[in-house]
């Protein structure tokens, strides 16, 4: 897929969805509506009620069943059927010294959208010029592909190559634009569905220790050593941020170096063990209800759990919260926005110094 | 000797059905946790074999939770059961966690997991208060402390066993 088609694809932005699935929501309930009525004729109430039963059982099965078939290929690294990821105590072993005159490696975890190592124009753009902004000791590490564990794009993955594959040709070439979008709102569930293993108690350890793995890989490529003045600087936007603070502690241990993370718009639980991060900003625009909605997905972050490690990180006053006004999640008033670009970018290199100047020692950036 | 093992048998083949269904409830339960053998690293034999030993142990324990409601209608309710008959009952009522192999669906297994006990209890419930006529106040008095024991049971099998196993590679990943 290269990067035309890939700024097609992402042109469907949140509104257009939302309108869409509202649209497509009204005729369900039309169309279901009638097909009552239809069935009313031939069915009696009791087979009805009968066959809404099964409706909804097969809707229980369905769902988990996609989310229980996302596990198997983290398990199956975790057992060690696929290669692809180094062993921790392997990665930085051997190089005791950069010779590279970064200090602070910044490392961005795209949303939900992403598909590909490429990013979408607009956030392209947006990174470019947080590249330019950032201080000459700052490396800017993009293109990580958070959603897959391989280290290969998804219509390369193994296994399920061949079903990428077809949607992503479904999505680029298909000449209904319904199929269009079913294509892709099916290749972001992929990726919702990563989100909710990263956040989940049970499975989430393994996918953000494998993930702490792509990305100490991928930092050791841009020129990390766990030198003592090195730091990382993990920036999550959306689902990217769940991701994130899954990965932090993991990747502390890893690199052995200082991690912060920095969120803007970011969707994400509150079950992640943030205590021993070296800082957390999160960046939220005032009108972003994906951002709001996640407050109530994730009980761990309502007031209700006082104990969970989020409330507890907010108790402690470890979590700095900065607020932009007007903007949204996406969008023309969303932070790759033009009107809202270079502020979010403010917050994040602001956020940046703040993080190097609570700990300047350890930093060195 | 020989009495009580043809009444044994009679009784085993008249609640085919019932037995039946706990078992395969057994076995959905204990094929929601097969990520956390996974993550232990075992063999499949030896998974395979605790997926039947777990399977097992909690047929066992939806058994057992029967027995309790059927020993308490006997007693506080004065309604004498047939075993064979309320386990049949019962299985059906319990039907719900055949659907929990669900509970292995990331995030929203929790929730599913929570949804399907409440159903099975639910049913049962439903169940002696329509079958033997009872109060709903009565009915779930007396099916309470059958279901707080396969919770219980439950509960502790998933703390000894399946727990631990999900909590491997964070103790494994320690300090590098």
């Amino acid at each position: 897929m290269n990067a035309p088609h890939a700024a097609a694809s992402q042109r469907f932005n949140l509104r257009l969805l939302l309108l869409v699935l509202a649209i497509g929501l009204g005729l369900n309930f039309v169309g279901v509506g009638h097909l009552l009525l239809g069935l009313r004729r031939v069915l009696s109430p009791d087979d009805l009620t009968l066959l809404l039963r099964f409706s909804g059982v097969l809707l229980l099965v369905l769902i988990p069943a996609a989310g229980i078939y996302s596990l198997v290929n983290e398990f199956a690294f975790w057992e060690g059927w696929l290669e692809g990821l180094p062993r921790a105590e392997q990665l930085f072993s051997g190089h005791h010294a950069s010779g590279s005159s970064h200090r602070c490696y910044v490392v961005y975890l795209d949303g939900i959208h992403q598909l590909e190592r490429d990013h979408p124009p607009r956030v392209s753009q947006f990174l470019e010029v947080l590249e330019q902004q950032l201080r000459p000791d700052m490396l800017l590490v993009r293109g990580l592909e958070t959603y897959t564990v391989m280290p290969v794009p998804l219509a390369e993955d193994a296994g399920s190559a061949w079903f990428w594959r077809r949607l992503f040709a479904l999505q680029e070439h298909h000449p209904n634009l319904l199929v269009q979008l079913l294509a892709a709102i099916f290749v972001q569930a992929n990726n919702v569905i990563k989100v909710g293993i990263s956040s989940d108690r049970r499975y989430g350890p393994i996918l953000n220790y494998e993930l702490a793995l792509k990305i100490s890989l991928r930092l050791s490529e841009a020129g990390f050593r766990p030198d003592g003045v090195s730091r990382i600087a993990l920036v999550g936007y959306s689902g990217g941020a769940e991701m994130a603070m899954g990965v932090a502690d993991y990747l502390r241990r890893i690199s052995r170096a200082p991690v912060s993370i920095i969120s803007f718009c970011g969707v994400f639980s509150g079950n992640q063990v943030v205590n021993s991060v070296a800082g957390i900003t999160t960046i939220v625009g005032t009108r972003d209800p994906v951002a709001a909605f996640g407050r109530i997905a994730y009980p761990g972050r309502l007031p209700l759990l006082p104990l969970s490690n989020w409330n507890k990180a907010l108790a402690r006053g470890a979590i700095d919260r900065r607020e932009i006004t007007g903007m949204n999640h996406n969008g023309s008033s969303g932070p790759f926005s033009e009107a809202f670009r270079l502020a979010v970018i403010q917050q994040i290199t602001a956020a940046l110094d703040a993080h190097a100047a609570a700990a300047p020692a350890q930093t060195g950036c | 000797m020989e009495a009580i093992l043809d009444s044994l048998g009679g009784w085993l083949m008249r609640t085919d059905l019932g037995l039946g269904l706990l078992l395969v409830m057994g076995v959905s339960m204990s094929l929601s946790h097969v990520f956390a053998l996974l993550a232990n690293r075992l063999s499949a034999r030896q998974i395979l074999l605790r997926l039947l030993l777990d399977a097992l142990i909690l047929s066992l324990a939806f058994l057992l939770s029967s027995s309790i409601d059927m020993v308490l209608l006997s007693l506080y309710a004065s309604n004498p059961v047939h075993p064979s008959a309320f386990i049949d009952g019962i299985a059906a009522c319990l039907l719900p966690a055949c659907f929990y192999v669900c509970v292995a669906a990331p995030y929203i297994g929790e929730t599913i997991g929570f949804v399907i006990w409440v159903l099975m209890h639910l049913n049962v419930v439903t169940y002696v208060h329509v079958r033997f006529a009872l109060p709903w106040e009565q009915a779930l008095l007396l099916c309470t402390p059958g279901y707080l024991f396969a919770v219980l049971l439950v509960g502790l099998l998933f703390r000894q066993s399946w727990r631990r196993g999900y909590s491997m590679l964070a103790s494994e990943l320690g300090d590098p």
